[in-house]
């Protein structure tokens, strides 16, 4: 049976099904008996649900949306003096 | 100018093709578009940057989009066209890309927000305490946090965690092993983790006795 620090190092592994299958019985077989890891499990799941809320909340600007447009209907690459701030 | 550095390098390109981009190529794009600029500012920690990037990927992939072979692959391959880019901007600037050497030795392995949170226990009043220190956070000051992870661990955790790539598909973007892959993923993580913990130390999000 795997201990906490092994269980921990596989936990972002597990949450992105990038295991293998004996890996990942493992690691269940250890959180039936681990309540910690599953705590921790449950708390490395909202941090990623935060992490990627936040770091994947962009939106291009209108400008460089303008300039892509117009390169994607063969126009050319403007430079950004045309741009309005 | 990226620009300069795009015509440095000999893309596959078809005759008179780059400037008139095909109605396929287009409308794949444009679906990619915010997802690409979302990419490349995590990547670059620079807007200006960024959108020069952007520019540059959209150029390049119109170049070489009719030698696409796999239309399902697009989003990836639009990707790593942006990672190979930034290699190359990073390279025309003296700036050292991420390296393997990143891969030996690591201090902050076995750092564990989770633990730490539990041991340092700034809401002792709190029923949740975790989730109530990932409240904390506003979405800028989670940005600061991955903007100071280290560049060669920054990019597999955007790939995967923000952008929902497999761990393989991944590795593949950034042109290295899966093991290598999962062993940056994991170190990705862990300053990510620390990375929260000092940032909302340092800023008085929260008061610990004796800081780290």
């Amino acid at each position: 049976m795997i201990d906490c620090r092994e269980a921990v190092r596989r936990m972002w592994a597990y949450l992105d099904n990038a295991l293998e299958r004996g890996p990942v019985e493992e690691f269940e077989t250890h959180l039936e008996a681990c309540q910690r890891c599953c705590g921790e499990l449950e708390f490395s799941r909202h941090l990623r649900e935060t992490a990627a809320a936040a770091a994947g909340s962009e939106t291009m600007p209108d400008p460089l949306r303008r300039r892509i447009e117009l390169l994607l209907e063969g126009g050319g690459l403007p430079t950004r003096e045309g741009d309005t701030p | 100018m990226i620009a300069t550095v795009i015509d440095a390098h000999s893309q596959p390109d078809t005759e008179g093709g780059a400037d008139e981009p095909s109605r396929a190529f287009v409308d794949v794009a444009r679906e990619q578009l915010d997802g690409l600029y979302g990419y490349c500012v995590r990547l670059t920690n620079d807007r200006t940057e960024a959108e020069d990037l952007v520019q540059d990927t959209l150029l390049r992939a119109m170049r070489a989009y009719p030698g696409l072979r796999d239309e399902k692959k697009v989003k990836s391959w639009l990707f790593m066209i942006a990672t190979n880019g930034w290699h190359d901007l990073c390279r025309a600037r003296g700036r050292t890309p991420a390296t393997v050497s990143l891969d030996n030795g690591d201090p902050e392995d076995d750092f564990s927000l989770f633990a730490t949170l539990t041991i340092e226990d700034p809401f002792p009043y709190s029923d949740e305490l975790h989730l109530d220190f990932l409240r904390l956070f506003r979405d800028e000051d989670v940005q600061d946090v991955f903007a100071r992870i280290n560049p060669a661990f920054r990019a597999p955790l955007i790939l995967t965690t923000i952008h929902g790539f497999s761990c393989k598909e991944a590795a593949a973007i950034l042109d290295v092993p899966l093991g290598t892959l999962l062993s940056r993923l994991h170190r990705g993580r862990k300053q990510l983790e620390r990375g929260m913990w000092e940032y909302a130390v340092k800023n008085g999000l929260v008061e610990v006795g004796d800081e780290p």
